[in-house]
């Protein structure tokens, strides 16, 4: 981007604007996890997989800055772009009761998503509690593209069974899925499934997006494997767009923004 | 509003001369450059670069931010790339922004004397387009240096007496939320320029859920329109004390705020975690606070500048 007629190789501001979107849906999906839709033909356009918005809530003092959001889903014919987000604190709680029709302001398209390659024959994606929404959007991609994928969820209770139900009719892989309380397939992380998968079968990718001991543990398995492996960082930040310094990732390369440099990073690259 | 009825919104922030009173909060505004996409930062009346020392820091572990009552609460550490890569990466950025109208206010971090005094020789070798240096002697997020020196008058004289005979730009000081007519007083007779009032406040936020803090450190710094009216009261106390000028920041989010400060004694005003909640809030405000004084009947905003009757 050129900033007053001058191109700086070294600098890129963001070209994120802010949206009026208007909200086509926003209903509970499971216990603490709601569905929203927006009609925003920018940004179902513009998202890419793994990418996020920002979206400000009003009406919360106890969330004043935006929320960052990921989305499993976009529709650009439609102009739809689909998030599911979890009822974390007031500011997704505040979010929860604002109703279909209403307009909220989304600022996107934000960050870096994940790095995808038509030709991969076969790729393992690994999530962990609100870590799926992004590697959803991932498997969404990979059904598109008629590429092949086994998916390994980690939740704390059965709340990520909607995700399981649709994985499974995007892939002729395996779906596994993890709970801390065993309420719904495998009890325990979702660590172990995605070690073992990755010793059974030859994957060309891995894709994990969860707590931080996941990421780690399934990156370090995949870089001796000799397998790429790339990771979405969950970090709280407070403007999503490298101004604040927040969201700071520790990598090979100096401290890096989730917000922009991110949130996906190759997984050599960061310093866990 | 007609050339004819534009009121005269100039201000001399302690030599540096702003085309408008509009300045952003060092730390909410990265290095300018980030808010291009948004809009022509070249409207602003100044911005104040991310602190920045002698060497790279890394600044603290995560979490780092967190959202409270009212605003939000960071504990950064003030992470910066050491002023060489800084002028490297955004020098050139920075000194066309100068010639844009824009002046660039670079902010100084250290943990001691010797390296306030070493980063500030680096920015005199390395950035002559630079309209000022803020030294930041407030930052309530490192262990050594920030606040520890900056809420004494001794340990804030005694920066800026050491950094003083090192630069002729403007020196400006960012002022901790403690002490603050003692403190300015002190400031000015170690021959500060103006003063930046305030820094954000030292807070505390906690998960009781894990009963751990919710950032990586037991406390961090608290800004957001929550501390408003308290910054509002220290720059109102600091100008009765001082005859420097005085920059106001602390929660503002409408030109009334900014109106606020001015009345209150400050010749400018910074705009602070708004620009992360709104990115385009800056010539907003701008905008907001032309309308204010116009609706004054005055014909320049200095007239404004300290005019509360209390």
């Amino acid at each position: 981007m050129k900033i007053a007629g001058i191109e700086y190789p070294a600098l890129a501001p963001v070209e994120a604007a802010c949206h009026r979107a208007r909200i086509a849906e926003n209903r509970i999906v499971a216990e603490g996890i709601m569905r929203l839709t927006l009609e925003c033909a920018d940004l179902a356009r513009a998202l890419e997989p793994g990418q996020f918005v920002n979206v400000a809530v009003g009406g919360e003092p106890r969330q004043l800055a935006r929320i960052p959001l990921s989305f499993v889903a976009t529709q650009a014919q439609e102009g739809l772009v689909h998030i599911v987000y979890a009822l974390l604190g007031p500011g997704t709680r505040r979010l929860a009761r604002i109703l279909e029709g209403e307009e909220l302001d989304v600022l996107g398209p934000l960050g870096h998503g994940w790095r995808l390659d038509e030709g991969a024959a076969r790729v393992l994606l690994v999530s962990g509690g609100t870590g799926t929404v992004p590697v959803y959007a991932a498997a969404v991609w990979c059904h598109r593209h008629g590429i092949a994928f086994d998916a390994v969820v980690g939740a704390r209770h059965r709340e990520l069974h909607w995700a399981v139900d649709r994985l499974r009719e995007r892939t002729s892989g395996d779906v596994v899925v993890t709970t801390d309380d065993g309420s719904l397939g495998e009890r325990g992380f979702a660590t172990g499934p995605a070690l073992r998968l990755m010793g059974e079968r030859a994957y060309d990718l891995v894709l994990a997006c969860g707590p931080e001991p996941l990421m780690q543990t399934v990156s370090a398995r995949a870089t001796e494997l000799g397998i790429p492996c790339q990771v979405s960082m969950e970090r709280t930040m407070a403007c999503g767009f490298g101004a604040c310094s927040t969201c700071a990732v520790k990598t090979t390369g100096g401290m890096k923004g989730a917000c922009k440099a991110g949130p996906v990073f190759d997984a050599r690259e960061v310093i866990w | 509003m007609s050339e004819a009825t534009m009121p005269a919104m100039a201000v001399d922030l302690g030599g540096i001369k702003m085309g408008n009173p509009i300045n952003t909060a060092s730390g909410t505004y990265g290095q300018g450059w980030q808010f291009e996409g948004f809009y022509d930062v070249g409207l602003l009346g100044a911005i104040t670069t991310k602190g920045c020392s002698a060497e790279p820091w890394e600044g603290n572990p995560q979490p780092r931010m967190t959202d409270v009552f009212g605003g939000m609460m960071n504990s950064v550490g003030l992470q910066n790339p050491g002023v060489r890569s800084f002028v490297e990466e955004c020098g050139e950025y920075l000194a066309h922004l100068q010639e844009r109208g824009c002046q660039v206010i670079c902010q100084v971090a250290g943990h001691s004397v010797g390296e306030y005094v070493r980063a500030v020789e680096l920015f005199e070798e390395l950035a002559p387009w630079a309209a000022g240096l803020e030294i930041n002697i407030s930052c309530p997020n490192i262990a050594q240096g920030g606040c520890a020196m900056g809420s004494t008058p001794e340990g804030a004289s005694e920066v800026i007496a050491a950094v003083r005979p090192r630069t002729k730009r403007p020196l400006l000081v960012k002022m901790a939320p403690e002490r603050v007519v003692e403190v300015a007083r002190a400031l000015e007779a170690a021959g500060a320029d103006a003063l930046t009032v305030i820094n954000s406040i030292p807070a505390m936020a906690i998960d009781v859920h894990t009963r751990r803090s919710k950032l990586s450190r037991p406390t961090g710094g608290l800004s957001g329109p929550v501390l408003h009216n308290i910054a509002l009261r220290m720059v109102w106390e600091a100008h009765r004390a001082v005859s420097l000028p005085i920059c106001g920041v602390g929660g503002i989010t409408s030109g009334e705020d900014a109106a606020e400060f001015i009345l209150a004694g400050a010749t400018a005003v910074s705009v602070g975690s708004q620009n992360l909640f709104e990115p385009a809030s800056a010539p907003r405000i701008l905008d907001e606070l032309v309308d204010w004084v116009a609706s004054q009947g005055v014909r320049d905003v200095n007239e404004l500048i300290g005019a509360v009757e209390c």
